[in-house]
């Protein structure tokens, strides 16, 4: 058995935990109050007014004005989960996080020692409120995909079995949209051929899905039967490492842009060095004020994780792709993707050696700031911005 | 032409001219062997255009006169005769007939007119040097050259000669050989010049042991290398070569003593599990110990204590294993001296008692 176990509007909570004054009051985290980036977070409150993650922060704002509007302190929310993880894994060796606030694990090997799989996914849930003050949400089930359902079904502070010999009732008046793959279009679709539940599209025949939506169509009708035969993988490799920036206001110029480039690169790479991967492929990101989005990919000979290496990219990647004259860039981002262990580095006798000098540079840099905070050193560049 | 000769005395001064021939030629005729007779003795001479070798032998008998024959084709057949075989050759028209015994063979011929000499300069500087002194240089030194190197100059060996010293200098950039021998030259004769890799493995091929001595004669941009009845001119290579003065002028804080043959067997078991592509290996310099360990990516071990003699810190140091490997193998005597500072800064590996050969080899950050 699996459990999926989410955490109930992750941020916020553990905002509210921290300062129990915001408990009851609508609260977005993520974005400004002015109304610029997207909402990470919002609480049980917020939503009401209809608000949710992803959605433009100004968005938000019109919905619920009187939401109260906190930055997003990811470093510590990161803390938070590993906190949450370091209990996932008192039960099993077996947790494959989605994000920082959702796991897979798989308990069976561990019912033994601890109990049925719905007893130690009580016990996780209990020792999470009772540590860390913070409600989770849990999905016991046969497989991963009906484990997730299950945690969304009674959400929030929720707890869902769903009885492996009972799939077909479980799953059968859920509407079709609860799927993996059915979205929008292919939720219209369906409607459009009568189908609302899982259970009207579990009895159409597997070629007519086929037929629909080509080799998705397959899969489809798999997890409409609760065929889900996918593993738990543990220590599931990040695929890609990025950060993104929306600016207060719009930016114009490029050399502040530049700037505010480098600053990401540099986070990103850091983060790079901390999980100990290199990164082959640099991809760039620019939203203008119109909400034009362009993303620009570069590759390079050999994947690394050294500041230098990236930014040469991505500083090029802009200058190639940001036109002279343009309205304003609202959102930068860089990320670095086909992601790989580092490979061992053969130091230089002679003066090629500045790859291992930029390494270590990097190293003794993420030393600095991990002891001294991230503004205790910065590249010279970053003093423009 | 005619001529008739020993199958035995031919075949190692062919080998010699055959080494140079490169399997894939420009110029047609370079796939030959120029054979050119006064009537008393033949010059076989080979050529790749940026090395030539010119080897002497004695005939039987012979006419004057010359011819090209394809070298290696004709060093297959003399090699594939039993020994003691005599070898009869005779131009007729466009083509060369060998005759041996029963065996017969034609072979197509070139105009000699068509075959390149090396157009050298003047020779400025002439110096002789014991065979077997000059092949050790070359034999510590060689394995160090690198291979196809975008820095040309690294793809060759440097011989430097100074007041009393010759020295060959040979790196990759990762690791460098050095070895050095006394010799007395003239005053005001020093140089250095940088022997392309090719011609410095011909070299070692026909030096032989104790007891002789080789010619060396430099010019701005040629070498050549003669001995009894061999000699080898090469091109240098223009270009130069990087301050490895500044490499071996470190002075090394740790310094251990191992037993050289255990320390080569430990690593040669080491070796067969660090990663096939990065070679890596862990060097612990422990108070008389020493640990190595290695890992491959399927997560196998290998882990080996060599005892040692060894009062500094603990130093734990990554390297290439087969750049140590080469240079214990290559070193002589019983105990190795390896001297590290930190696991960033080169380390050396010598003879505790002579740094007339020495190997630095920089480390690998693992």
């Amino acid at each position: 058995m699996i459990l999926h176990i989410d955490m109930d509007a992750f941020y916020t909570s553990v905002e509210e935990r921290d300062r129990p004054e915001l408990v009851g009051r609508p609260l977005v985290v993520g974005g400004t109050p002015e109304g610029r980036g997207v909402v990470a977070a919002a609480n049980y409150a917020a939503r009401k007014y209809g608000v949710h993650s992803a959605m433009p922060a100004a968005t938000a704002r019109r919905l619920c004005p009187e939401a109260l509007c906190l930055p997003a302190r990811h470093d510590y929310y990161g803390q938070v989960s590993g906190q949450i993880r370091a209990i996932f894994h008192r039960y099993t060796p077996l947790v494959e996080p989605l994000s920082l606030d959702e796991a897979f694990l798989d308990v069976s090997k561990s019912e033994a020692l601890f109990g049925s799989t719905s007893s130690i996914g009580r016990r996780i849930k209990r020792e999470i409120a009772e540590e860390l003050k913070l409600i989770a949400s849990v999905g016991v089930a046969p497989n991963k995909f009906l484990a997730k359902i299950a945690s969304d079904l009674d959400k929030p502070d929720g707890f869902v079995v769903v009885d492996p010999q009972r799939v077909q009732e479980f799953l059968d008046p859920l509407p079709v949209r609860r799927l993996w793959g059915v979205g929008k279009v292919a939720g219209r679709r369906l409607r459009q051929l009568g189908v609302d539940t899982i259970g009207d599209l579990r009895r159409l025949p597997a070629w007519r899905l086929k037929q629909l939506f080509g080799r998705s169509g397959e899969h489809l009708w798999e997890l409409a039967q609760g065929i889900d035969d996918r593993s738990v993988i543990p220590d599931h490799r990040a695929k890609s490492i990025s950060h993104e920036t929306t600016f207060s206001a719009d930016i114009v110029d490029h050399e502040t842009l530049r700037v505010w480039l480098l600053e990401l690169t540099e986070q990103v790479c850091r983060r790079l060095r901390r999980h100990r991967l290199c990164g082959r492929t640099v991809q760039l990101k620019i939203r203008y004020a119109d909400f034009t989005t362009i993303t620009r990919a570069r590759t390079l000979a050999e994947p690394t994780h050294i500041t230098r290496e990236v930014w040469q990219v991505a500083a090029e990647l802009l200058a190639s792709n940001l036109p002279a004259r343009h309205e304003g860039v609202r959102l930068l981002g860089i990320g670095v993707t086909a992601l790989e262990q580092p490979q061992p580095l053969q130091g230089e006798l002679f003066d090629g050696d500045i790859r291992e000098k930029h390494g270590r540079l990097d190293e003794l840099s993420d030393t600095i700031k991990k002891r001294f905070g991230t503004a205790a050193m910065r590249r010279a560049a970053e003093l423009k911005k | 032409m005619n001529l008739t000769i020993a199958r035995d005395e031919l075949l190692k001064p062919l080998g010699y001219v055959t080494g140079v021939v490169e399997r894939r030629q420009t110029l047609p005729v370079l796939s030959n062997v120029l054979i050119r007779s006064d009537g008393e003795n033949l010059k076989l001479t080979g050529t790749d255009l940026e090395v030539e070798i010119i080897a002497a032998v004695k005939p039987q008998s012979a006419d004057e006169g010359t011819m090209t024959v394809p070298a290696r084709k004709l060093y297959d057949i003399c090699r594939a005769l039993p020994a003691g075989a005599e070898i009869k050759l005779e131009l007729s028209g466009e083509k060369a007939v060998l005759r041996s015994g029963k065996s017969r063979f034609t072979l197509l011929t070139l105009p000699e007119a068509d075959f390149p000499s090396v157009e050298v300069g003047t020779w400025d500087i002439t110096f002789t040097i014991s065979q077997e002194q000059l092949k050790r240089l070359l034999d510590h030194t060689q394995f160090c050259m690198a291979h196809q190197d975008v820095r040309y100059y690294l793809n060759g060996l440097l011989l430097e000669l100074s007041k009393n010293r010759l020295r060959a200098v040979a790196t990759d950039g990762h690791r460098m050989g050095l070895s050095e021998v006394e010799l007395s030259v003239d005053e005001g004769t020093e140089r250095q010049v940088i022997v392309p890799r090719k011609g410095v493995h011909e070299i070692g091929r026909f030096l032989a042991a104790a007891g002789k001595t080789a010619e060396i004669r430099l010019s701005p941009n040629h070498i050549r290398v003669s001995v009894e009845n061999v000699a080898l001119t090469s091109k240098l290579i223009d270009g130069r070569f990087p301050d490895y003065v500044q490499v071996i002028s470190s002075t090394y804080q740790q310094k251990m003593r191992i037993e050289r043959t255990a320390l080569a067997e430990a690593l040669a078991r080491v070796a067969i599990l660090a990663n096939e592509k990065y070679r890596g290996a862990r060097f612990t310099l422990r108070p008389d110990l020493l640990v190595v360990t290695a890992h491959n990516p399927e997560q196998e071990e290998a882990q080996e204590e060599i005892s040692a003699n060894y009062s500094g810190k603990e130093v734990e140091i990554g390297f290439n294993v087969n750049y140590v490997i080469d240079a214990v193998n290559s070193l002589e005597g019983e105990e190795i001296e390896l001297g590290v500072n930190d696991p960033n800064s080169s380390c050396v590996l010598q003879s505790p008692d002579s740094s007339d050969t020495r190997y630095i080899v920089m480390p690998m950050r693992l």
